[in-house]
């Protein structure tokens, strides 16, 4: 019961990825298309945990908390960049 | 006895999670406007992801519990500073949020 409901939540949230890159790829504009990156990282970090639950390696993790710091940062200097036209 | 309680709390945070990012990528397609759209996609997406990490806290060993704390403290720490960039740029850039008075009502 507990790795079924698992692993119907793994293949649940890779769906979800696979709908976020379609809306990535059909997106109107740069914005949005900042925003759906920046919401894709945030679904890959739950995939990694849930990777983290179902298969007991703890090292999924490492990579989570790498890809939020440079999604963070990412996000931050391409919307400063659209925004305002210069990073700094 | 304590193995199962863990468990079942497990599965039901990993259940939450997934429904609240499923909820949150639906606004983010959805929604009228970007600033609903971010709205929608920030907050339920991480909302959806710390219940993520927390059941990965319930089901493992204590040495997975320090860096599972660290993501989700991290992302509610920079997730807001994240969407405020992304909301300042298209203010910046001349997107306005359409009222919902806008009409032609007196």
């Amino acid at each position: 019961m507990h790795q079924i409901i698992f692993f119907v939540a793994l293949v649940w949230a890779t769906g979800l990825v696979g709908i976020s890159v379609g809306s990535l790829v059909t997106a109107p504009s740069a914005i949005k298309r900042i925003l759906v990156l920046d919401t894709l990282t945030l679904i890959l970090v739950a995939v990694l945990a849930l990777f983290t639950a179902a298969q007991r390696v703890p090292y999924y993790l490492d990579a989570a908390l790498v890809l939020a710091l440079l999604s963070f940062v990412g996000t931050l200097a391409a919307a400063r960049y659209y925004g305002e036209g210069r990073v700094f | 006895m304590v193995q199962t309680i863990l468990f079942s709390l497990a599965d039901a945070l990993v259940l939450i999670g997934v429904s609240l990012i499923t909820i949150g990528v639906y606004g983010m397609i959805r929604l009228p406007n970007l600033y609903t759209q971010l709205h929608a996609a920030s907050k339920a997406a991480v909302l959806g992801v710390i219940p993520t990490l927390l059941a990965a806290i319930v089901t493992l060993e204590p040495a997975v519990v320090f860096h599972a704390l660290l993501i989700g403290a991290l992302l509610l720490i920079t997730t807001p500073v994240a969407s405020h960039a992304i909301a300042r740029a298209a203010f910046l850039r001349g997107e306005r949020p359409g009222l919902p008075d806008d009409g032609d009502r007196a």
